[in-house]
């Protein structure tokens, strides 16, 4: 192990040495550990204030972890079926598994040092103490045990993910029945949630969270374990901690037991997943937008070329309709879509009033910002084309933006009709929350171009994220404050058009920043970033 | 003249990327940009193609380099292949052929296809396609408008021998064709057969500039010559600029 426990230790040293001559990123790393300070002071002053206030419903934080650890799991059992996981970097698959050292220490300094990464990653858990303590009044030791959950949920779901791939990986049959597994599993949860909620003639939500504090969904691999081991740590019960802390144990010696036992060979199968995963953090560091390749095929029908049409700078707006065919069957409905309509169906069906209405438009529209944020105008800029077609700038921005453009129109249109029949809500109400969606997409599109246009050559990607923030709660606040003061002023049978001034507001600022910034082209740079 | 470049300056933050270049290429010429690794070559010839902002004047066929009858005129092939994930080697191409409103394409795309080995990827996508691949897609998508002016930077990196043989033989039916070529590379031998005139960079300045006729006239050696100034010979290279 010297080699490898040299690598270890070697890298931790000189990525803490390279603070020292990247003062920004020293600034940033002081300022986490202040929070974090000012964080666990305050918990010592809650602690000791002897005030006991009532809690929020502890199943809630559960519904979390639940959440949390089922997302992991399915996104890395599909990475499993398509390109597998890694615990590995470029320079060890070039370094290390040529080198004569045992394949099994290999994986276990793979396992030891991505352990080390989830737990640094897991840092984000710690600015929620103040948050956690408020609203649940968990203290240290809850947050030491979400923060153990999190590093095992990456770990194991890391090894799930390479051990589906070694075992589906070129067989078709094995790759079905994974899914069907997968599948059948997502039904029995659903069809579980059901049940508890007929037997027990209550709402949905609260179905859910009767589920979550079962005591067989403890069983549940990895969300199921990792609530079961905070409630045992929360509520101190000390069986349930150990029952799940060995199950991921168990589970997790036996994973690593496939990928070692005998002549198993897991260079080959970690080896593409590991290309794939290089590439996207070059393309980060590069501040490149590089969807993540899967193993999936892409069809090349004849008739989609037929959507290749137009000419001049209209080409790049069919481009890009072409290319989102090749994503999604129905072009402007894709996963997202699906996933907004069904999030806004369900909170329509559970939350009533119409305040709740304008609450899920805010959330939809929050959403909707950092979808556009890395949309098809700036993926166009990271390639030399857009520069080098002979034809207005102003034309070529616009051009790169009609998909952007279209598409929460038909999202706005499809989420809100659904929130009609889900919630039986006014159609008139809904048709003017799909235009404020849609015309919010515009607004995105304008900040965007706005956005590239200042701050494109900017290479501080902090400095950039501020100040793209600051713009849009500049550019947004006016228009929301508009149609708050409308909706005081109107009577309330036209509350239906509370939205409008907010959504004409977006248009105008649109339109503007087209105007204004329409030559982003010809003044920014090709960089071949973002 | 088909390219002027004067006083061009480059540069980024503290760093001079290019410092006052000046350098002039004719109708039918083919002009190398020589030098090492970070000389400038690739900024010089992005500024060109419109692609970066800079101090100092380009003109291409007359025309400022960013105005519209320029970008017509201009085709360039970047170092590294810039390719759309989700479209086929053919869709490039009527992509390009669109965007530049050209009409009666398809025959010559069909032709650089098959020059470049790739009549039979037509439906390939650009993510499905080798880094070689892509490299001549990259190169078949600056050729089809059939530019007066071509920018290659870096062209034969990546290439195999058969597409390398291709570019140079294309490289000289298009100087014949009273095409003007500008070629960035800092590998002598792989320009050596076909240069009218040459300019070696050295720390974003032209350090000496010739002709083919000046070489073989005076009997100098132009690799001599490119070590002398990249291996940091303080001796002025004879009939070199000082900039």
């Amino acid at each position: 192990m010297k080699a490898l426990s040299y690598l270890l230790i070697r890298q931790l040293k000189n990525r803490i040495l390279a603070i020292k001559k990247k003062p920004g990123l020293l600034i940033l790393y002081l300022f986490i550990i202040l929070m974090i300070v000012f964080s666990a002071v305050s918990i010592i002053i809650f602690d000791n204030d002897g005030a006991k206030p009532t809690f929020a419903d502890e199943r809630i934080m559960y519904l979390f972890i639940m959440g949390f650890g089922f997302m992991y799991l399915f996104l890395f059992i599909n990475s499993g079926l398509s390109t597998g996981s890694t615990l590995f970097s470029m320079a060890d698959v070039g370094l290390l598994f040529v080198a004569p050292i045992s394949s099994k220490k290999i994986l276990i300094y793979g396992l030891i040092s991505t352990m080390g990464k989830a737990l640094l990653a897991a840092i984000f858990i710690l600015y929620q103490v103040g948050n956690l303590k408020v609203q649940f009044g968990y203290g240290l030791k809850e947050i030491l045990a979400l923060f153990i959950i999190y590093a095992m949920i990456v770990l194991f779901s890391q090894l799930i993910s390479i051990a589906i791939y070694i075992y589906s990986n070129g067989n078709p049959f094995r790759k079905k029945l994974v899914k069907t597994i997968l599948y059948l599993s997502v039904l029995a949860l659903i069809l579980s949630v059901y049940l508890i909620k007929i037997k027990e003639q209550t709402g949905l939500f609260d179905a859910v969270l009767r589920m979550i504090d079962s005591k067989w969904f403890g069983y549940v691999p990895v969300a199921g374990w990792a609530t079961m081991f905070f409630q045992g740590v929360a509520n101190g019960i000390l069986i349930n901690v150990f029952i799940s802390a060995g199950l991921f144990l168990v589970v997790g010696i036996l994973v690593i037991a496939l990928l070692t036992i005998g002549t198993a060979d897991y260079y080959e199968d970690v080896l593409i997943s590991t290309e794939v995963t290089f590439q996207m953090l070059r393309a980060a560091k590069e501040g490149r937008n590089v969807p993540r390749r899967t193993n999936k095929k892409i069809k090349i029908r004849d008739e989609d070329m037929d959507l290749l049409k137009g000419s001049g700078a209209m080409t790049i707006a069919y481009k890009h309709i072409l290319e989102m065919k090749r994503t999604s069957r129905f072009i402007f409905i894709d996963g997202y879509t699906l996933f907004i309509t069904a999030g806004v169906g369900i909170a329509g069906y559970n939350f009533k009033n119409t305040m709740a209405a304008y609450g899920i438009l805010a959330v939809a529209i929050y959403l909707q910002f950092f979808l556009t944020l890395l949309g098809r105008l700036k993926s166009e800029l990271i390639k030399p084309y857009i520069f080098l077609i002979p034809e207005k700038s102003i034309y070529k921005v616009f051009a790169a933006s009609v998909t952007s453009l279209l598409k929460p129109c038909v999202d706005g249109v499809i989420m809100f009709t659904a929130l009609a029949i889900v919630r039986g809500a006014d159609p008139l109400t809904c048709i003017f929350m799909a235009l404020a969606y849609a015309s919010s997409g515009a607004v995105f599109v304008g900040l965007t171009i706005l956005y590239q246009r200042v701050l494109g050559g900017q290479p501080n990607k902090l400095v950039q994220m501020m100040i793209g923030m600051t713009l849009l709660l500049a550019v947004i606040a006016p228009a929301i404050l508009m149609s708050v003061a409308t909706a005081f002023l109107l009577p309330s049978y036209l509350d239906f058009l509370c939205t409008l001034p907010y959504s004409i507001f977006c248009t105008v600022f649109a339109y503007v920043m087209f105007l204004a910034c329409g030559n982003l082209i010809e003044k920014s740079e090709y960089t071949g970033k973002i | 003249m088909m390219l002027s470049v004067r006083g061009v300056t480059k540069k980024y933050g503290k760093l001079i990327a290019n410092d006052n270049v000046s350098f002039d290429i004719n109708q039918g010429e083919i002009s190398i940009l020589l030098g090492p690794n970070g000389a400038g070559k690739s900024t010089i010839i992005k500024c060109i193609a419109g692609l970066l902002k800079f101090d100092g004047n380009i003109m291409i066929c007359g025309n400022p380099n960013k105005s519209l009858p320029a970008k017509r005129e201009l085709g360039y092939i970047s170092e590294v292949p810039a390719l759309y994930d989700m479209l086929t080697v053919w869709e490039h191409l009527e992509f390009i052929a669109r965007a530049y409103s050209l009409t009666d394409w398809k025959e010559s795309a069909e032709r650089l296809l098959l020059r470049f080995e790739l009549d039979d990827k037509k439906k390939k996508l650009g993510s499905e396609l080798s880094k070689g691949m892509q490299q001549k897609l990259s190169i078949c998508c600056g050729l089809l408008p059939n530019p007066k002016l071509i920018l290659f930077d870096e062209p034969m990196v990546g290439l195999d021998p058969h597409a390398i043989k291709e570019l140079k033989n294309l490289i000289v039916e298009k100087k014949q064709e009273g095409h003007s070529i500008l070629i960035s590379t800092h590998m002598l031998d792989s320009v050596s057969e076909f240069w009218d005139s040459t300019n070696i960079m050295m720390d974003g300045k032209i350090a000496a500039r010739r002709t083919r006729r000046d070489v073989v006239g005076n009997g100098e050696d132009l690799e001599a010559l490119f070590f002398q100034i990249t291996e940091g010979n303080k001796k002025k290279p004879e009939g070199g600029m000082e900039e």
